[in-house]
């Protein structure tokens, strides 16, 4: 018998799950694991949203809120009250590699987590600037948008992440102490999202606007109470198996394509340009 | 998770019979086996013709069979030095069971350690109904644990009877010096108190976590297994060893061992 290096009990491993490209289950926990020293961290004590896929991205997904029936008992799990299901779910906790190989093997492709940990649920620890553009803007045109958000972030002494959605934006991402209320994060991130709109004639943020075709669209109601996004390094349910990836800010300005950070190509990544984000955390305050 | 109907085992016949004795009081009792290792064991076999193997006494130094009539037991001092004795000598010295249950003191269950239980066995009156009857309900009344000794076979151990699901049990002890203190490991000694910060987040997420325990919700998937193979096997089907594709798991394999380091170096 092989030493056990995991408690997970694999399962259909030759299960195609993104048929266009033949990578089977295998290949996606394969990815997972080699992940892991870089994701784990965005999951620590994050109540967990899944997004399942157990025919394959082609075919139907769920969402998955409550751990599965059969969750072993060594997955740790959190009792939360849900405001949208209106009764207790037991969310799951991804605080170790076995977990994260769990979730793998249940073709849980993409993986979402709040803003905030149990233990500060109220308190969010990062602001989430959702940068999306409306065809036919384009990803170009959210980096560009991306670049012009950063400086007035840099001015006014934050230190903001950017990754790629894995699908048509990007997501910018500011750590802070959880001291504050997603009302007071979510108003900061209005004004700013404001701010630029006046500056720039292809942004919009107000939730009216969002369908605007050619728009750049701040989302700032992601920080809010409750709500899930995709973690940073899962994969998305999309054909391509792109993955949404932390970059440098300096990628923004090199005519980069999500498409390029996928399965395949994101474990090679040398540089992990947000490798210090959990030590930058500042003391923000919204009467700034 | 579908629970399976568990078989219940009754202890067919007592193990000892005796007294329970407090004071001038003496209260007729059987024993019965209540804890059993329910794990599965397997007979070893020739592999050729599937016949059961038995040990044998060999010398150590001619290779020979040892017949049982030559065989005495040895102490050993130093290495290959041993004290010898024979089978009388240690007969004499063993203790006797008195078939008795000496109970000297009475005092709080739960006051005493559990990792000092040892195992327990339950006890049926011996034509004593009355008396069984009278110490149950007494024990029950008090939330009180009789503590005193007694020999099985030939050994003597320190106990707790007390009253349980509506029965008299007899819980034997171990020694205090068969069970090491913690406070042996010197770095115990040099850990240092966490951060106030770091600490009420422990708490927390303990709180968070915190439930009943229920130990039905925990079986021996092993065991599980092997029995349902053995039934397979008994309606003569054929046993398909089932091996995760290889090359995959292998895959997998040499993916863990490299994020495990690295997750180590952190």
């Amino acid at each position: 018998m092989s030493d056990r290096l995991t408690k997970v009990e694999f399962t259909n491993l030759d299960k195609i799950l993104f048929p266009r490209l033949g990578i089977t289950k295998a290949q996606v926990i394969k990815y997972y694991i080699k992940i892991a020293p870089r994701m784990l961290k965005f999951l620590f004590n994050r109540p967990l949203v899944l997004t399942r896929y157990p025919n394959g991205v082609d075919e139907k997904s769920f969402y998955e809120k409550d751990a599965p029936e059969g969750t072993p008992s060594w997955v740790k799990t959190s009792k939360i009250y849900s405001e949208t299901a209106r009764r207790n779910v037991s969310y799951i906790l991804c605080n170790d590699l076995d977990t994260l190989v769990w979730l793998a093997n249940l073709a849980a492709i993409e993986i979402h987590i709040p803003l905030s940990r149990i233990d500060s649920r109220t308190r969010p620890d990062f602001l989430f600037f959702d940068v999306d553009p409306e065809p036919p803007a384009t990803f170009e045109d959210a980096a560009l948008v991306a670049l012009s958000l950063k400086e007035k972030l840099d001015n006014l002494g934050l230190k903001p992440y950017a990754k790629t959605s894995g699908k048509k934006g990007l997501h910018i991402l500011i750590p802070i102490i959880p001291e504050h209320t997603f009302k007071e994060t979510r108003d900061f991130v209005h004004k700013i999202g404001q701010q630029l709109a006046h500056e720039q004639e292809n942004v919009v943020s107000e939730f009216s606007d969002t369908k605007k075709p050619g728009k750049v669209f701040i989302d700032y109601l992601q920080n809010s109470h409750g709500r899930t996004n995709v973690c940073p390094y899962s994969l998305r349910g999309v054909p391509t198996a792109t993955v949404s990836t932390p970059i440098g800010w300096n990628d923004l300005k090199k005519r980069i394509k999500p498409a390029d950070f996928n399965i395949f190509t994101v474990p090679s990544l040398k540089k992990d340009p947000w490798k210090d984000i959990f030590e930058t955390k500042k003391n923000w305050r919204s009467n700034r | 998770m579908a629970k399976k109907e568990k078989p219940v085992r009754m202890p067919k016949r007592p193990i000892w019979s005796g007294n329970i004795t407090i004071g001038l009081v003496n209260v007729p009792v059987k024993l019965y086996a209540m804890i059993y290792d329910r794990g599965i064991s397997f007979h070893f076999l020739h592999k050729t013709d599937n016949q059961p193997l038995k040990y044998e006494r060999v010398c150590t130094k001619d290779g020979k069979i040892v017949p049982w009539q030559e065989v005495a037991k040895g102490y050993e001092v130093a290495k290959n030095e041993y004290v010898v004795f024979s089978k009388e000598e240690l007969e004499a010295t063993k203790p006797e069971s008195d078939k008795r249950i000496r109970l000297d003191k009475f005092v709080d269950y739960f006051s005493v350690d559990p990792k000092y239980y040892n195992n327990s066995y339950i006890l049926m009156p011996d034509n004593s109904n009355d008396a069984y009857s009278l110490l149950l309900t007494a024990l029950q009344k008090m939330g009180k644990a009789g503590a005193g000794r007694i020999t099985l076979r030939t050994k003597e151990y320190p106990i707790l009877v007390h009253a349980y699901k509506g029965a008299i049990v007899l819980t034997t002890l171990r020694y205090s010096y068969d069970v090491v203190d913690p406070n042996t490991f010197e770095e115990l000694k040099k850990l240092k108190t966490p951060e106030k910060a770091e600490l009420s987040l422990a708490t927390k997420i303990i709180t968070d976590l915190s439930g009943e325990f229920d130990i039905e919700e925990y079986e021996d998937n092993y065991r599980t297994k092997v029995e349902d193979l053995i039934q397979k096997k008994l309606k003569g089907e054929k046993i398909v060893v089932e091996k995760p594709a290889e090359e995959e798991v292998k895959g997998l394999m040499v993916a863990l061992r490299e994020t495990i380091k690295q997750l180590e170096k952190k």
